[in-house]
């Protein structure tokens, strides 16, 4: 470091600086704009008629005799009954995938038992399987179970088991990195105090795992969601159907209405939103705790 | 209370299809109350064997015993044994009363209130009582500690087993907790095992000390038996601050030579020497005059380097005659007695202070006993070694 100081050497380091800045600046407000250019769109164009929408630009809001409600009323009445069934779909498969994971990874992680690894290695593989490539075996297994028969609403039992199924590998994987560093003295004491693994697991796993609960749940509520392809294959009946065949069926029709579409995407995305927004803090908390 | 009994205790780690033996067939009874060190250097197997005593490691041979019942395939929930560990391992969702009822509620059905009223015994023990709604996490280290020793003294167990409960303490704290884990223990009298690497921890604290090294058990003996009657050349060096000065030396006929001087040998010891054997001579820090000293068994030197302590000096010293390149040795005398670097002088070492050691470490000959009667009235005035 030089100890010398020329004024010049100062105004230009100062003019680089301000300059750097004002390109930081220009570069941060061109990535706003293009992350929330296509939300600004969609948001206008459900509030647009479908004449307004094809006379004006897209990202331009609809005049006074352009503006209406009737593609959110239209929105609202094909999704609502659909978004009751996601709810009855979501809360329990994201619970169960998250508690699965957790009981996974901690059987895998701090309990001791030969093999652990390939099991381990089992579940990593589980991540990398392709939804597309168990379509087919999928169905055919549901079909043999049969429960479907019984009642419309039982297909959604079939579509909880299956996300809880597929979602186990990446939130075992997810926890087991937690538990990998939680303090093996901590739990050798609980041992020693005469808690059974299961009690350890209840008294000081479970508690002390809050944080990745909000990681994975978060991350399991927003996956199933917005999963198209099993409810696709799994719902046949519509009294059944979730909220993303809904908006699959506002697609639909003769005519293409994109302002109904519109409508219906920003309520469906409505709910993972008010997720992000309640459990956001404990989200960052998990994942900045998990590394 | 218990009597604890290691027998042959063995264990063989697998490392990738190699046998790796931690603890090799250690024998040793803890008599019931007693407070037993386990010391040695780092890797030596006392942690192992500690675990092994818990029942986290599984005994690959010999046998443990609890009250003369093997207790080898109990799981540690079977164990009446409570343990502290070296980095506390608080639960810390838990407030600091919850930490210290945990163990009651999961080994026993003691009703609500007696537990409640067992915890807040225990903290008024250690002086923790206001802490008891507190997290572990708002602690500091030392009142972390003795929710950690609270946690186990709520147990009642058998026996007490420390994992270097005392090493992440800063040093005046840990003297003063030195002091109140040995009243505590003397109080409850509950067989411990207290596992160090500190030596001085281990001469201050237990009734008995265990040296272990490379697995194996080297001596078994009070502090004062250890530091003087040494059973081998590890156990000479491992205990005492500073170390034994040793000198590797050769007998020939009634001397010992070392490059820089020639001992002779005290009456009565030739006999278990060979002539022309390797003989390694030690002395304690403590035992070698230093000054203008004239003899057999004086030989001149020169100051290296000093250490005042205060109380007093550590001074390193070289023998002349090995033109420096032979060993430094240490004397330590009074904190008056001023000595300076490059200082010529005589050191000598008393026959009657050393101690020989033969080619395999044994000890061939240790100092002459002290004061015999002392120490076993010392012994009886102070069961616990307090």
């Amino acid at each position: 470091m030089s100890t010398r100081t020329d004024p010049r050497d100062w105004l230009r380091t100062a003019r680089e600086t301000s300059n750097r800045r004002i390109a930081l600046y220009a570069l941060l407000t061109g990535l706003i704009g293009f992350f929330l250019l296509p939300i600004e769109t969609g948001l206008v164009t459900a509030l647009k008629t479908n004449d307004a929408f094809v006379a004006t630009l897209p990202y331009v809001p609809p005049g006074p005799e352009g503006f209406t409600l009737r593609p959110a009323r239209t929105a609202l009445a094909e999704l609502l009954p659909k978004m009751l069934n996601s709810v009855v779909l979501v809360i329990p498969a994201t619970i169960l995938s998250a508690l699965g994971g957790s009981l996974a990874a901690y059987g895998m992680t701090n309990l001791d038992w030969k093999n652990q690894l390939a099991v381990v290695v089992l579940f990593v593989a589980g991540i990398f399987i392709p939804y597309q490539a168990v379509l087919v075996p999928l169905s055919r297994f549901w079909a043999i179970v049969g429960i479907g028969q019984y009642s419309p609403y039982a297909e959604l039992v079939e579509l909880i088991v299956t996300h809880t199924a597929y979602g186990l590998p990446i939130t075992t994987i997810l926890f087991r990195s937690y538990y990998q560093n939680f303090s093996d003295e901590m739990l050798e004491a609980a041992r020693l105090d005469g808690a059974s693994a299961f009690s350890i697991y209840r008294n000081i796993i479970l508690p002390l795992s809050l944080p990745m609960f909000a990681v994975t749940m978060i991350y399991q509520f927003t996956q199933i969601w917005n999963d198209l392809l099993f409810a696709l294959v799994l719902i046949n009946q519509p009294a059944a159907q979730v909220v993303t065949q809904g908006l699959a069926n506002l697609g639909g029709g003769i005519q293409t209405q994109f302002n109904a579409q519109m409508a219906g995407a920003l309520i469906a995305a409505f709910p993972t939103l008010l997720v992000y927004i309640a459990f956001g803090e404990k989200f960052a908390k998990g994942v900045a705790s998990e590394t | 209370m218990a009597q604890l009994t290691l027998d042959g205790v063995t264990k063989v780690f697998d490392d990738d299809g190699e046998d790796v033996v931690a603890v090799d067939g250690v024998d040793i009874d803890i008599d019931d109350g007693e407070f037993l060190v386990l010391v040695g250097p780092s890797g030596c197997g006392k942690s192992t064997t500690l675990r092994m005593i818990a029942g986290l490691e599984t005994v690959t041979d010999g046998e443990l015993r609890l009250d003369d019942s093997r207790i080898n395939e109990q799981s540690p929930q079977e164990r009446d044994i409570a343990m502290v560990f070296q980095s506390y391992a608080l639960y810390p969702h838990m407030s600091v009363k919850r930490n210290m009822a945990f163990g009651l509620e999961e080994s026993t059905d003691m009703p609500d209130d007696e537990i409640a009223e067992t915890v807040e015994r225990a903290a008024e023990m250690l002086g923790i009582e206001e802490l008891l709604d507190r997290k572990p996490g708002d602690l500091s280290g030392g009142q972390q500690q003795r929710v950690a020793l609270g946690r186990a003294i709520v147990r009642d167990p058998d026996v007490f087993l420390m994992d270097e409960p005392l090493s992440n303490l800063d040093a005046k704290l840990r003297a003063q907790m030195r002091t109140e884990l040995q009243e505590l223990q003397a109080d409850l009298g509950v067989s411990t095992v207290y596992v160090t690497h500190d030596q001085t921890e281990a001469m201050t604290m237990g009734d008995r000390i265990a040296i272990l090294d490379d697995g194996e058990l080297q001596q078994v003996g009070t502090p004062l038996e250890c530091y003087h009657e040494p059973a081998n050349r590890f156990v000479a060096g491992f205990i005492g601050e500073p170390s034994m000065n040793f000198f590797e030396t050769t007998r020939e006929g009634d001397r010992l030579v070392h490059p820089a001087f020639e001992y002779p040998l005290p009456d009565g010891t030739a006999a278990s020497v060979g002539d022309g054997e390797s003989v390694t001579l030690g002395i304690r820090p403590e035992d070698v005059g230093i000054g203008d000293i004239a003899g057999d068994h004086a030989f001149p030197a020169e100051v290296t380097v000093v250490e005042p302590m205060g109380n007093e000096n550590n001074v390193h010293l070289q023998f002349t005659a090995a033109d420096g390149d032979a060993d430094d040795f240490v004397a330590v005398v009074d904190g008056t007695e001023i000595h300076r670097h490059g200082e010529g002088l005589a050191a000598r070492i008393p026959p009657e202070k050393i101690h020989l050691f033969g080619p395999d470490g044994t000890a061939i000959k240790n100092r002459e006993p002290i004061d015999a009667e002392a120490d076993a009235e010392r012994a009886e005035q102070e069961p616990n070694g307090a």
